[in-house]
């Protein structure tokens, strides 16, 4: 009996009147026809439920009307996107600039700085010294813009340079003291190698580490020191050997903020020694009283030297 | 010739009128939940006032069926379909003998459990057929399938019907 709607719109075609004479009477006669009729007489006699359709349309009316008082015009571009935006674009304007811009340090007087560069090369700036650099492609171009004095911890990688008005010192990986003052440069290898080049005089000089070089009017000259790190970090004290002393007096102005009144004195001088950070008339008497050069403090922090 | 628009108000009605309430029950059939259905008609007919402009007065129909089936996929929560009888018999029925009325009535429940218990697909083709009384071509186009597909699901309604309610 099955097999009369196996047809799988057979049902469907019963309900709407399209099935053949033949099929209908066949179905007339099937044990099923009986309960397919009930199902569907009964079935036409549902309702659904009551529906008043003018009521729903005035609801419909007083829904649009209420839609248009309380509808907010929503901009297609709402206007925290454009603020969004300014702001964005002030943010990538700034970090373009900031990442183009160089990178300063400076101390002053007395002042030491550790800078750590982006590859975590360590630059130890003393006194009344400056480094500047570009952090961006920084691994492609490591070089620092430095005047002053400054140790020099550099990580492997590629070429290290330090540019000074001076010279310039290469690397590629090591530690080295650089001082680059006004007619003065000086650089000290603690680890490595390093290439020190001054086109000025023509000097291009490899150090080896525990070398030293300065050039001091015109002439380069080398010598060996057995320091493992320079002590003005190490313990706090400036030490010289064999240095002119118009670049010790340089010196002891930075750490101490004074000014040292050199006019009456010979400063064709070469010291060998060190002078303490801590302690202004220790560090005088350390450097002078061996030269034989007396000191008086006078006022504005200036001190005057004269040869005994 | 001019085209009918939407944004009309007689002809905005006039669409109301025509298919407001097989929106109302097309939606009903599908969740049993009869406020549902209303609101979701109502909004539905909302979104036609606001889209008036863009909707082609022959598509009205469609566009109408398409909006109101998105909403009720999105949102409603299904009940069960409860559907009273029509107590149009009830002058004939009164002669007839009270074993019977009662035999009746309880068919009446059956078959109104069967019809809850249909697989929603089936259950919209077959009241729309029975009780909206709509060809199946126009069942076809609201739901937006093929009439077969539609001539399918009726037959499928019947078949499950007929195994719900047993021999009678």
């Amino acid at each position: 009996m099955k097999k009369q709607y196996t047809d799988d719109t057979f049902l469907a075609r019963w309900i709407s009147g399209e099935l053949t004479p033949e099929e209908l009477e066949a179905f007339k006669a099937s044990g099923d026809y009986k309960t397919f009729k009930r199902i569907n007489d009964k079935a036409q006699q549902l309702k659904s439920p009551s529906y008043d359709k003018e009521a729903a349309f005035s609801e419909l009316l007083e829904n649009i009307d209420a839609k248009k008082k309380t509808t907010k015009v929503v901009k297609l571009v709402p206007n925290w996107v454009y603020s969004t935006a300014a702001v964005l674009v002030v943010t990538l304007g700034i970090l373009f600039f900031m990442n183009n811009r160089s990178t300063h340090f400076k101390t002053s007087y007395g002042e030491q700085l550790v800078v750590t560069l982006p590859d975590h090369s360590k630059v130890n700036l003393n006194a009344n010294s400056s480094l500047e650099f570009k952090a961006k492609h920084w691994e492609e171009h490591r070089i620092v813009r430095f005047q002053g004095e400054a140790f020099f911890d550099v990580e492997k990688g590629t070429s290290f340079k330090v540019s000074s008005n001076q010279g310039t010192v290469e690397v590629l990986g090591t530690e080295f003291n650089v001082i680059s003052r006004q007619n003065y440069f000086e650089v000290r290898c603690y680890e490595g190698r390093v290439r020190v080049l001054n086109p000025d005089n023509d000097i291009e000089v490899l150090l080896e580490s525990g070398k030293a070089i300065r050039i001091v009017e015109n002439k380069g000259e080398t010598w060996v020191f057995n320091e493992v790190t320079p002590s003005w970090i190490q313990t706090g004290e400036s030490s010289f050997i064999n240095t002119p002393l118009k670049q010790v007096i340089i010196a002891l102005e930075n750490q101490y903020k004074v000014k040292i009144d050199v006019s009456g004195v010979d400063l064709e001088r070469r010291f060998t020694g060190s002078f303490t950070h801590n302690d202004l008339n220790l560090a005088l008497k350390t450097v002078f009283e061996p030269l034989d050069i007396t000191y008086t403090t006078t006022g504005n922090n200036t001190i005057l030297l004269k040869d005994k | 010739m001019t085209m009918k628009s939407v944004c009309e108000k007689e002809t905005y009605k006039a669409i109301f009128h025509t298919y407001s309430e097989t929106l109302r029950n097309f939606i009903y059939y599908k969740c049993g939940d009869l406020q549902q259905a209303e609101d979701i008609v109502q909004d539905t007919f909302i979104k036609l006032w606001k889209n008036c402009a863009k909707v082609l007065y022959k598509k009205v129909r469609s566009y109408l069926f398409t909006v109101a089936n998105n909403a009720f996929l999105n949102e409603v929560a299904h009940q069960k379909v409860v559907l009273e009888y029509q107590k149009s018999n009830v002058k004939e029925s009164t002669t007839i003998d009270p074993e019977f009325l009662l035999e009746e009535k309880e068919f009446e429940e059956k078959l109104n459990e069967a019809i809850a218990s249909l697989p929603y697909r089936q259950r919209e083709v077959f009241l729309l057929s029975r009780v909206d009384k709509k060809k199946y071509s126009e069942i076809s186009e609201i739901i937006g399938i093929t009439v077969k597909a539609v001539e399918k699901r009726m037959s499928l309604a019947l078949v499950t019907l007929r195994k719900k309610i047993g021999n009678v």
